[in-house]
């Protein structure tokens, strides 16, 4: 842990200032101060995939564990792209996911493009995070810009962005927690803009990721009845539409993402909760009844705990 | 609220504070109309999770949690021996402190008890309601080739919560990354966080 500590977040964190909670609250209404240029870059960030190919070999490390290398490529090709993650260490999975319509913008990705949303009086994720932009480091070669983006509440994780200057492309990504803590980063070792994809590492098994998007029915495991969730921190947004008895839904600030599982459970259970954690991946299995009837209920996603915890109270039947 | 303050709440919420941070916390509920309201309310989910309505959760956390730290020797006139044992009483004192304050899962789990994975479970031959594997502690196991079902320790419904959640990382984590590579600014990078990829 000790090791991915940072001391350059240390400092971040420190210098923010004091009234950090309540600028939604004074600036009601209004947006609190947003820095334009970072608002730029976010919005370029989740353009730049749409506009170049790339190849690169990326780490990936949580605290407690081995580090992780995969290949990462992406291919725009006409109006759809490829995307192909090959892990080079460890279970040597590779997931694939083709012909992507670059139109095909998801709801997380559209709550980072902004730029629409301050033109509208909207503040869009300048209500959840504060943002700055310093000076980057280097990162796989490249020039960055460093976007830190610290929550606005306690409901989700601080992150530490690094940009390629002349693409926006994303190269290094930290996720922070309490405490300047790093919970996880990956970051490119290496990269090249081209459209020639790299062969020749061993792969095991292939997974082809699967494309749940708004208004697209899937077949999901589902409850006997509907359910809701009372209570989600704020900006988060269904990234699908399941059925109301689905078991599963995940939501988005655009950032951090989180997903709830029901299971019915066909006798009562003690109350009670667990929670593992792994980088910046959380689970919460809580047991309760909601109802007459005893459940448990998952959170996975990269959030608090406390966040898990809360979002979990809050399910209840629909009736 | 300082940055400071709000790390030792985060800290409470999560289960993680030390004693220095409970008391920070501790001072500024006393200071703070608005801190106070938003501890109450957590503490009303919290009391909640132990089935026991909302109602009696008008009581003031905090003044109970003072007197507990209140109670403890000032390290400036205590003696050699006390001084010895200041940690474990310091220790003590925190754990009890976390334990009004903060959660206290233990606690919610051995009220309104009813043992899902008893004596039924095994004998029935049935899968354990929540699908909890035999490693914990508190699923039964056959006594040689007799007929009783034999309780192995009442392990802590905790560690089984605790199994639960790991469990439930490896199952529901893939599913997860398939919405988290669509929608967070990552690419597929979330499913480096699946422990293993199924096809």
């Amino acid at each position: 842990m000790a090791g991915l500590r940072s001391k350059s977040w240390k400092n971040f964190v420190f210098a923010l200032p004091a009234a950090f909670l309540l600028p939604a609250l004074v600036f009601a209404g209004d947006c609190p101060e947003v820095d334009l240029e970072a608002i730029k870059w976010l919005d370029r960030m989740t353009r730049s995939v749409d506009e170049v190919s790339y190849h690169g070999v990326v780490t990936f490390q949580r605290d407690g564990q081995d580090m992780q290398v995969m290949q990462v490529s992406r291919v725009v090709d006409g109006d759809t792209s490829f995307e192909r993650l090959t892990q080079l260490t460890g279970q040597g999975a590779e997931i694939l996911r083709a012909s992507h319509p670059l139109q095909c913008v998801h709801p997380g990705h559209k709550l980072l493009r902004m730029g629409q949303d301050l033109q509208d009086g909207e503040c869009g994720l300048s209500r959840l995070y504060r943002f700055r932009v310093t000076e980057g480091e280097r990162v796989a070669g490249r020039k960055a810009v460093r976007l830190e983006v610290a929550p606005r509440d306690l409901y989700r994780y601080g992150y530490i962005l690094e940009l390629d200057r002349r693409t926006g492309l994303l190269l290094k990504s930290v996720t922070v927690g309490r405490g300047s803590r790093m919970l996880e980063k990956f970051q490119f070792a290496d990269i090249a803009y081209n459209s020639r994809l790299p062969e020749g590492a061993e792969i095991n098994l292939v997974h082809e990721a699967e494309h749940p998007a708004p208004g697209e029915a899937r077949e999901e495991r589902s409850l006997p009845q509907a359910w809701q969730v009372g209570w989600l921190p704020r900006g988060f947004t269904a990234t699908d539409t399941p059925l109301p008895n689905a078991a599963r839904r995940t939501f988005t600030d655009g950032l951090a993402v989180f997903s709830i599982f029901i299971e019915e459970l066909d006798r009562s259970i003690r109350p009670g909760e667990g929670v593992v954690r792994s980088g910046s991946t959380t689970s919460y299995t809580r047991g309760m009844n909601v109802g007459d009837e005893p459940v448990l209920v998952t959170v996975v996603g990269e959030i608090p705990v406390n966040t898990a915890r809360m979002v979990a109270d809050s399910v209840a039947w629909t009736h | 609220m300082s940055e400071r303050l709000r790390e030792s709440l985060s800290a409470m919420l999560d289960d993680e504070a030390n004693e220095l941070e409970i008391q920070r916390v501790i001072k500024a509920l006393d200071q703070d109309p608005e801190l106070r309201e938003t501890w109450r309310r957590y503490q009303a989910i919290r009391t909640a999770v132990t089935d026991h309505g909302v109602s009696h959760l008008q009581l003031d956390i905090s003044s109970r949690v003072r007197e507990a730290l209140d109670s403890q020797e000032s390290p400036a006139v205590a003696s050699l021996g006390q001084r010895l044992r200041k940690p474990f009483a310091s220790f003590a004192v925190a754990a009890s402190v976390a334990a009004t304050v903060v959660i206290g899962g233990q606690q919610l789990a051995t009220l309104d008890a009813e043992d899902p994975y008893g004596v039924e479970t095994a004998s029935s031959g049935g899968v354990s309601p929540v699908g909890l594997i035999n490693s914990v502690g508190a699923v039964p196991v056959r006594a040689s080739f007799g007929t009783q079902p034999v309780p192995v320790t009442q392990a802590s419904a905790r560690n089984a919560y605790e199994e639960l959640a790991r469990q439930r990382m490896q199952l529901y984590l893939q599913e997860h990354a398939e919405h988290a590579a669509l929608n967070s600014p990552d690419g597929l990078i979330p499913f480096a966080r699946v422990p293993e990829i199924q096809e």
